[in-house]
């Protein structure tokens, strides 16, 4: 469904992926997981067509993404649902307008379908109760339920998910483990899972790609990573904080940036 | 691209109005697809030209007030009283009605129009029309500008008959100008293609400027409190300075 | 009702508003109050000199407004000002050796034409023409003869 064939990237002449290359098979769930700040972001906006890399190319469904004219483009984002990291609700909408935003711009629905649609919809996520709420009024985690409702109620072929479990209580983190299986086995629909919990990643999940510093470090099933003799795979699912991975943001050593060293002579 | 603060500012102005320009030319390519959204520039309709109604018709009504007191005491220098209803009238429509109307019309509406864009793409709502294949400058920017371009005229209409109403409360009912002579005076001396109708053109185009550097400079705002705050002052400084310059030219070359 | 379609009415008002207040504007408070609509008839008059008379001046009749100027051009055989006269035919009974006059309001006002009856039976109708016709009287002109006329004890008319 996705291809990412040797993409190079840079945010603001900083280097973001360097010739990575992944797969994401059609009808699967796959969670693409790895350290805060290497691109993980970045990579979903990669498949929108949000970003141009460098080089190298980005496939989805058959399409060269970078190479796409404008009307075609957003032939392919009307089939793509995305889930925020921010949620990134219309703030003059409410809950229920922003759900039935994108029915009402690409469909001719009559005005009943479109509520049910919409109510349905909301009522999987919990919070058909909202509806009349604006995104002000709700909670971080609300808002989270609102947008992953809101990237769901076109029913599209592909949904990238960017941390959907964020804020979650265990009940509704549940609830919407639940609803990303349902939509994957009973609908059929590509899943791209941007995450970092790792023990609700592998309930969901049927492939995982682990990046770090803009490669893909490590790729298989949830317990085949979990078991990988890989440093990154051991590294990153065992918490450890020593290891390959950095924690800190690049960054010159702490001792010299606190002004114990001079700069090194 | 990356602006350099050594620059002096003469070439930052260059820079903002040649990327001011381009916008322009971005929105109206985007004005047919927009026709689609007609319900959002309706809706704008409402927020800026209904809802600046109230500021209007009370700045209209004490505007044509004390043009008329003004005007009165300069014209009884001259015995030409009479005159009153005619000055007021040209005054109003030819030069008043247009730029107190946009001034105030940029201060109300386009610093609103810039917030509320600098905003929405602050909060990513701007990315997240784009990925629901929404296109934001035929959704957001481009029905703001239309909305801007349709409501100047008619509130300018509006400031000039409140103006005219307290033109002629001033004069006739307070310092004692015959009724008749206000208005046949006027309506002997006032055209409606030189005056009424140049006078909308004014307001026309001082709309079509005042909505595209408000919505130019929400778009290009940076995603921050201070990035947004910035271009809310930019709208209002550019926005002022275009009009007045924007009359000078108009009435050179139309009046 | 739906509260989408709340702001859609208020808007229409709003529109109608505005389009409602530039009509009154052009219609009510300009020269076109004075747009003699309906039925009429066209006069000519030639004069040696208009002055400032302009197109669309009042032509009035002891003093109301009977039609407007609608064109002046200069006669080239004789070398005089044509000026043409919309009348409005409810004013269709004025005598045809009636005086027109080019007068100005007030002392720095506008120019008009003022007409002074006759005494003829016949009247003027569409395409006649008025032969009794004074030109505007030009300040300088007055100010001239009054000059002249204070040394010799003669006036000037
Ligand atoms: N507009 C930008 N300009 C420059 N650098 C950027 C920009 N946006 C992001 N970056 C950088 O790109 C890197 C990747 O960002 P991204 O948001 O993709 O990370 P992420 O993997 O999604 O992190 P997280 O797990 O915290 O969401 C970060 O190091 C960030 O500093
Ligand atoms: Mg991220």
């Amino acid at each position: 469904m996705v291809r990412v064939v040797e993409l190079s990237s840079e945010l603001s002449g900083k280097k973001i992926f360097e010739r990575i290359s992944l797969e994401i098979p059609r009808g699967k769930i796959t969670a693409v997981m790895g350290p805060s700040g290497t691109g993980k972001t970045t990579l979903l906006r990669h498949m929108t067509g949000q970003l141009h890399g460098v080089s190298g190319k980005v496939w989805v469904d058959g399409l060269d993404v970078a190479a796409l004219e404008r009307k075609q483009l957003y032939a392919l984002r009307e089939r793509i649902g995305f889930l925020f990291q921010n949620s990134a609700l219309l703030t003059d909408y409410s809950v229920f307008e922003n759900v039935a935003f994108p029915l009402r711009q690409h469909t001719r629905l009559p005005e009943i379908l479109i509520r049910n649609l919409v109510l349905l919809k909301l009522q999987a996520v919990g919070l058909r109760g909202a509806a009349q709420l604006l995104p002000s009024e709700l909670s971080g985690g609300m808002a989270r339920r609102v947008a992953l409702a809101r990237a769901i109620v076109f029913d599209p072929m592909l949904i990238l998910y960017d941390e959907p479990f964020v804020g979650l209580d265990p009940i509704a983190l549940n609830q919407v483990l639940k609803l990303i299986r349902t939509l994957n086995r009973e609908l059929g629909i590509t899943s791209i899972l941007v995450a970092h919990e790792f023990a609700a990643v592998r309930q969901v999940a049927d492939w995982v790609h682990l990046i770090a510093e803009g490669r893909c470090v490590a790729s298989g099933t949830p317990q085949q990573l979990a078991h990988a003799d890989s440093p990154w795979a051991a590294q990153f699912f065992g918490g450890k904080i020593d290891g390959p991975v950095p924690f800190q943001y690049p960054a010159s050593a702490l001792d010299e940036a606190l002004g114990f060293v001079g700069p090194s002579s | 691209m990356k602006r350099l603060n050594k620059h002096s500012a003469i070439v930052d102005a260059c820079y903002e109005i040649g990327a001011t320009g381009w916008f322009l030319v971005v929105l109206l390519v985007a004005i047919p697809r927009s026709l689609r959204y007609l319900r959002e520039t309706i809706r704008q309709i409402w927020f800026v030209g209904a809802k600046s109604l109230i500021i209007i018709m009370i700045s209209g009504l004490f505007v044509g007030m004390v043009l008329s007191l003004q005007l009165y005491y300069t014209l009884s220098i001259f015995g030409g009283t009479s005159a009153l209803g005619t000055v007021v009238a040209l005054s109003l429509y030819r030069e008043l009605g247009p730029v107190v109307t946009a001034l105030l019309f940029a201060g109300r509406a386009g610093t609103s129009i810039t917030a509320e864009i600098g905003l929405m793409r602050a909060t990513d709502q701007l990315s997240a029309m784009e990925l629901m294949a929404v296109d934001p400058i035929a959704f957001v920017a481009t029905p703001r500008f239309l909305a801007g371009l349709i409501s100047m005229p008619l509130l300018v209409a509006v400031f000039n008959m409140m103006g005219l109403f307290g033109g002629h409360l001033v004069g006739v009912n307070w310092l004692g100008i015959d009724n008749g002579t206000f208005w046949s005076n006027m309506t002997s001396n006032v055209n409606v293609w030189t005056d009424v109708i140049n006078g909308e053109w004014k307001a026309f185009v001082f709309g079509a400027a005042i909505s595209l550097i408000a919505v130019f400079q929400g778009y290009n705002a940076p995603p921050t409190s201070e990035g947004v705050a910035n271009a809310t002052t930019r709208t209002v400084v550019w926005a002022s300075i275009v009009i007045l310059a924007l009359d000078f030219v108009m009435t050179a070359f139309l009046m | 009702m739906n509260p989408r379609r709340s702001y859609v009415a208020g808007t229409g008002l709003f529109i109608l508003l505005g389009f409602v207040a530039l009509a009154y504007l052009a219609t009510q408070t300009t020269s076109l109050v004075n747009y003699q609509g309906g039925p009429n008839y066209q006069v000519t008059a030639e004069f040696l000199n208009v002055g400032g008379l302009k197109d669309r001046a009042p032509v009035k009749l002891a003093g109301v407004r009977v039609g407007t100027v609608s064109s002046i051009v200069l006669d080239q055989r004789s070398m005089e000002a044509k000026v043409s006269m919309t009348i409005s035919k409810r004013y269709n009974e004025i005598p045809e050796d009636s005086f027109a006059k080019i007068m100005t309001s007030g002392l720095l006002g506008d120019q008009f034409v003022s007409i002074s009856p006759g005494g003829s039976r016949e009247v003027l109708k569409n395409n006649s023409q008025i032969i009794n016709t004074q030109s505007a009287l030009q300040l300088e002109d007055l100010i001239g003869k009054f000059l002249t006329s204070s040394g010799s004890s003669k006036s000037g008319g």
